[in-house]
């Protein structure tokens, strides 16, 4: 009885096993694929740089990256917008969801149900329906073509309110009783919140800023639309989508292929060492719905 | 507004200078240069006229252009050749040194769609490709060219890219190249006979390789249409409006093409597409002379090129495949200031002169529309150049289509690819299909 | 209602009728009256708001909202070479929205200005002391502290959010599209022409491919949303079962698609699954099959592969919330099932999923509701292709509502009708919500499992 509930387990293990393995595998292949590709060479005299079908170069070269490093493009400046882009919208996004979810969370006051309703009923609108808008009004400040990165932050920034539903419902665990408590001796709302609320949110300001810095790395569509004919304030996505679309761009998939993995690497390490927050935060996010 | 108050001025003293003008036309020359905007039409048109014969009379006077910036948007791997040509012009022009000129590179295939978004913030000299002409017109984002230059534009350039230029009766852009046209490449080991596009395509199935042909292009496509007689042109006015449509893609004759389509569609070795760059397996690719490189790169010394091959069609008449031949032109955006525009008009005349097209010839072997450059030697001597020649004899010149027009092409070629229209279909059917195509392609122009 | 509406207009008739002569001049003069009684902060606070009120009409939104109901007249002309632009449409209409939005706010002010001092009146007149200038200002950080928090966050989304979704919805009865593009050309006021045209079913009309891609867009979202959540249920159970090793490692390997930007792995895979791509070409080397499998023309093949494609992007999402889920369900539960016998399939059955679903009704929701909407997965792996001789105005086969848009805005600037459709999704995910939200288990029953 005993072994053959064992066996049994050890067989079920092995197929489970085997799934995780061929799992891994289709999930992985992409990227192994990518940075194969990236390090197969353009120049015609050693291979042949645009689309081939096989996957592993014949020669392993590092031109790809040697080409992103060059200055023939403006990649580094690309790069360097994404990041101020990112970093930006980060830290002023957290501030403005931590501060809209505060107040939601603790105070009451006339309005509040109105305000969530009518943000819940605004975020039902599609996105791009307001592109051309936002470009004009961005443009009455200045922020299009050579403004664009500031402009870029300006709109991420300026609707992130929105999204305080899973910090409010961060906020909404921790016990009211403790707020009561600091203002019977005398704490102002500001006091608290800053001494006592922010210290015990940690989790959800990494997950909040996370979420918000690895939004711009992905951003083309709306950047495209801010930052045309100004190369210098593209940002990687923008660019680089370029070399995979348009035909004035052929034979660079292996340096959109090297370009991607530079991209990749940095974001992908942050969200490796915070990935236990978002997990928290999404998880903590779909319960509340 | 300083700068327009300057100009103003300028073009006032400029304009009481000419003795040769009457007191009254100075004064309405005087107004209108003030930019004083009355109610009244013929005032306006009256003064617009005699403004303009003033400022063409009086521009080899005119010392001092002003300041500003002027931007260029051209494809990228001409920036540094343009920023080079504008830098010799510049140093040539000390009267126009005033003016920032900075090039971006917006590929001719995006520059319409965003000069169309905000006219405004886009360039102020553009290249485009000549089917987005008439969209660019009737979105104000083009300026007729100046009449400095228009006669010698129209006598120095071959005549297919006049016509492409041209909307309405009026000159709008600075023909560039010629070459946007379609023929062979083959590979040498592969194809035996290019002239029989059956033959290819067995070659091709033989040796296991591709053959690539953009069918799901309205560009390429046209290649069976009008090979087998059938028209699809457009008429219209100055403004860029669609007024007429002579289509007759609904005819036995379209049916034959539309077979021929079906059964290349149908070969293991057909693929679709017309990039070079993008291509695996090659062992031929219909396709232009700005992939000259890269298909020499595919084939090493295997490269050869010829005009498009014939084929049977299915009533067993032989045809040979015809296509556009198409232009890319230099466009100028309408400017609020005359004397930018002339600038701006100046620049773009030279970029787009024999010499430039030589020299980017050379550079990066985009073949020139300019008659005495197609004339030089160097070109004469390139392959490429020589199959798109071959093959011009056979094409139609690639008119002024309506942007619908392309999307409605590459559904019909997506229907054929994706199994909508099938080889076993009747006769009957075919042309339903491409009844419903002309009533559409009809239906663009009001 | 009409009670509730009585009371707010109370102060205004009260402040005309019985208010002392310093509430009467703050009818015209804002702040005036609070600035006498010394309440400085707020009574220049007023005083500004309406200085800039004034400032902003005069020289900026006066010229532009007395122009919106014709969105301007003057056409464009060639004075010469050079041309003179006329009225600006476009311009017209946002700052005309953005004016009447002002004027609104102002009225606002105004009315809580009246309410202030009335206020201000009625404490004075039953002996109380006014709040000092100190006191007004600390309690911005106290007792009005959501004032404070909000002020910045509302007014964000109110000039980026709000005004350009009212602008939109005005386009959508203009007809603002590639023939009428400002600067060069007007375009005007046109009823509901947009919204006839959508729904007219003739050859002219667009009602059979706005139709299409319609269901398309549903039926993407019910896959996309379902598929993945049993999938990525499964994983989770897979992962932590007991006995399996290196359970960080898997769950790592899965995260790697969230972590990596999409348009580099999406614009990866298109490639991959092309007609020529590396796919079909070792399975061609390998001699498995003659042709090129047809990813990404055969439009019901496409629409697969897309589908199969976000599994890709979606599981590894799931399987983490799941994960953490799965943590919370009791142990005992399962143990006493175990004592009687139950199965692992009965176990999940009736344990597992029951609980899942209920926990995550809202959260699936949400995510039909994102699924709708998902551009990224569709625009960077086919943008809508292919296309068909059958679909009206460039809509492809796999075509989303908001990559149509996109495309109608972007390659077409079909303005209006982009705004038609963009109002159409507003719909139709306001009703989806509306409906399942109200018959969520979860919302009915808020105490089952808990």
């Amino acid at each position: 009885m005993n072994t053959s509930y064992k066996k049994k387990r050890a067989a079920g293990n092995a197929v489970a096993y085997i799934a995780l393995v061929i799992i891994s595998i289709i999930w992985l292949f992409p990227f192994i694929g990518l940075v194969l590709q990236s390090f197969r060479s353009y120049d015609p005299a050693v291979e042949y740089g645009g689309m081939v079908d096989y996957l592993v170069p014949k020669h392993f070269s590092l031109d790809n990256y040697r080409f992103l490093f060059s200055g023939q493009t403006n990649f580094l400046r690309w790069y360097l917008n994404t990041i101020i882009i990112a970093v930006f919208v980060a830290i002023f996004q957290t501030i403005i969801i931590l501060c809209v979810s505060y107040a939601l969370s603790r105070m009451r006051f006339t309005g509040r149900t109105f305000l969530m309703r009518f943000w819940l009923i605004l975020g039902m609108f599609p996105g791009f329906l307001t592109m051309i808008c936002l470009y004009f009004l961005l443009k009455q400040f200045g922020l299009t073509q050579a403004g664009a990165v500031p402009g870029l932050i300006l709109v991420s920034v300026a609707s992130s309110g929105m999204g305080y539903y899973v910090c409010k419902g961060y906020f909404d665990t921790i016990p009211k009783a403790l707020d009561e408590a600091a203002r019977i001796d005398g704490a102002t709302r500001a006091r608290v919140f800053f001494t006592m609320t922010i210290p015990m949110s940690k989790p959800i300001i990494i997950y909040t800023a996370l979420v918000a810095f690895m939004a711009p790395w992905c951003d083309y569509v709306f950047a495209s639309y801010v930052a045309f004919g100004h190369d210098e304030s593209y940002n990687v996505a923008v660019a680089m989508t370029r070399w995979v679309w348009t035909n004035d761009y052929q034979g660079y998939f292996t340096r959109f292929c090297a370009g991607g993995i530079l991209v990749a690497i940095p974001v992908t390490i942050l969200f490796m060492c915070l990935q236990k927050y978002y997990v928290e935060g999404v998880t903590g996010g779909a319960v509340k719905g | 507004m300083k700068k327009k108050i300057l100009a103003s001025i300028l073009a006032a003293t400029m304009v009481l200078g000419l003795t040769a003008c009457g007191a009254q036309e100075v004064t309405d020359a005087a107004n209108t240069a003030a930019d004083v905007v009355t109610d009244n039409a013929d005032t306006i048109a009256d003064a617009a006229n005699t403004a303009a014969d003033a400022v063409a009379d009086a521009a080899a006077e005119i010392t001092d252009y002003g300041t500003g910036e002027i931007k260029v948007w051209v494809a990228d791997n001409v920036v540094d050749f343009t920023n080079n040509q504008i830098k010799t012009f510049m140093d040539a022009n000390p009267q126009f040194a005033g003016y920032t000129v900075t090039v971006e590179a917006v590929g001719e295939g995006d520059a319409a769609s965003q000069m169309i978004t905000d006219v405004q913030a886009g360039a102020d000299i553009y290249a485009f490709a000549q089917d987005q002409i008439a969209r660019l017109v009737s979105a104000g984002a083009l300026e007729v060219v100046n009449p400095l230059y228009e006669a010698d534009v129209k006598a120095n350039n071959d005549a297919g890219s006049i016509a492409a230029a041209t909307v309405g009766g009026q000159l709008y852009a600075y023909p560039l190249t010629s070459d946007n046209g379609y023929f062979l490449y083959y590979d040498k080991s592969v194809v035996t006979d290019p002239s029989s596009l059956e033959k290819i395509v067995a070659d091709c199935e033989a040796a296991g390789k591709n053959f690539y042909m953009e069918i799901n292009s309205g560009w390429y496509q046209t290649a069976f249409f009008f090979a087998t007689g059938c028209d699809l042109s457009y008429e219209t006015d100055d403004q860029g409006n669609f007024t007429k449509a002579n289509v007759s893609y609904a005819s036995d004759n379209g049916v034959v093409a539309l077979r021929e389509m079906i059964e290349l569609n149908g070969s293991k070795a057909f693929q679709n597409g017309s990039a070079a760059g993008e291509a695996t397996n090659v062992g031929a690719i219909v396709d232009g002379t700005w992939d000259k490189d890269t298909v020499k790169e595919l084939f090493g010394d295997n490269y050869a090129c010829a005009k498009l091959p014939s084929f049977e069609g299915a009533d067993g008449k032989t045809y040979q495949m015809s296509g556009f031949g198409g232009f890319k032109l230099l466009g100028v955006k309408p400017q609020e200031d005359d004397l930018k525009l002339e600038v701006c008009d100046a620049i773009a005349n030279y970029l787009a002169g024999e010499e430039v097209q030589l020299a980017r010839f050379n550079e990066v072997g985009w073949g020139p529309s300019n008659v005495a450059a197609q004339g030089s030697s160097e070109v004469k001597a390139d392959e490429a150049l020589a199959a798109l020649g071959e093959q011009l004899a056979f094409t139609v010149p690639q008119g002024q289509y309506p942007a619908d027009y392309w999307t409605l092409a590459t559904g019909l070629g997506d229907s054929v690819r994706n199994g909508e229209i099938l080889a076993t279909s009747s006769d009957d059917d075919l042309m339903a299909v491409l009844q419903k195509f002309q009533d559409t392609c009809v239906g663009y122009a009001q | 209602m009409g009670d509730s509406i009585k009371k707010v207009l109370s102060p205004i008739g009260e402040a005309v009728t019985k208010g002392d002569w310093k509430t009467k001049v703050s009818l015209l003069i804002l702040g005036f009256g609070q600035l006498l009684r010394g309440q400085i902060l707020k009574g220049l606070a007023f005083l500004a708001l309406e200085a800039a009120f004034i400032w902003y009409i005069a020289d900026f939104g006066g010229k532009y909202v007395i122009k919106l109901s014709t969105l301007g007249t003057v056409a464009t002309q060639k004075v010469g070479r050079k041309t003179v632009y006329g009225d600006n449409s476009f311009l017209i209409l946002l700052f005309g929205v953005l004016t009447a939005f002002v004027i609104m706010a102002f009225i606002l002010v105004w009315y809580l200005n009246i309410r202030d001092n009335m206020e201000a009146e009625r404490l004075l007149k039953a002996g109380k002391r006014l709040p000092s200038n100190k006191e007004v200002f600390a309690s911005l950080f106290d007792k009005n502290f959501d004032k404070t928090l909000l002020a910045l966050p509302v007014t964000g989304i109110f000039v980026f959010t709000v005004l350009p979704i009212v602008f939109m919805i005005c386009v959508a009865f203009t007809n603002y599209d590639k023939n009428h593009q400002a600067p060069t050309n007007l375009f005007t006021w046109v009823g509901f022409q947009n919204f006839e045209k959508l729904l007219s079913f003739g050859s002219s009309g667009i009602g059979r491919t706005f139709v299409q891609v319609l269901v398309w867009t549903l039926v993407w979202a019910f896959f996309a949303t379902f598929i993945d959540y049993f999938l990525g249920l499964a994983v989770a159970i897979l992962i932590n079962k007991k006995g399996i090793k290196l359970k960080k490692l898997w769950r790592t390997i899965l995260v790697l698609t969230i972590a990596v930007p999409q348009f580099v792995s999406l614009l990866y895979i298109m490639k991959l699954f092309a007609n020529d791509g590396l796919i079909n070409g070792y399975l061609m080397k390998w001699g498995w099959i003659n042709s090129p499998i047809q990813f990404w023309v055969d439009p019901m093949l496409a629409r697969i592969t897309i589908i199969v494609v976000n599994i890709w992007i979606g599981i590894p999402y799931l399987m983490l919330i799941a994960t953490g889920l799965l943590m919370n369900i009791p142990e005992d539960l399962y143990e006493s099932a175990r004592i009687d016998g139950a199965t692992g399939w009965q176990m999940f059955r009736n344990i597992t999923l029951p609980y899942m679903l209920f926990v995550t009704g809202p959260f699936l929701l949400t995510q039909f509701i994102n699924n709708l909407n998902n551009f990224n997965v569709i625009y960077l792996l086919t943008q809508g292709k292919p296309l068909s001789v059958n679909l009206a105005e460039n809509a492809g086969s796999t075509d989303l509502l908001v990559t149509w848009l996109y495309k109608m805005t972007v390659t077409d600037t079909n303005y209006s009708m982009a705004a038609v459709i963009g109002i159409m999704v507003f719909i139709i995910t306001a009703v989806v919500s509306l409906v399942v939200y109200n018959a969520l288990p979860s919302v009915k029953d808020e105490e089952g499992f808990q």
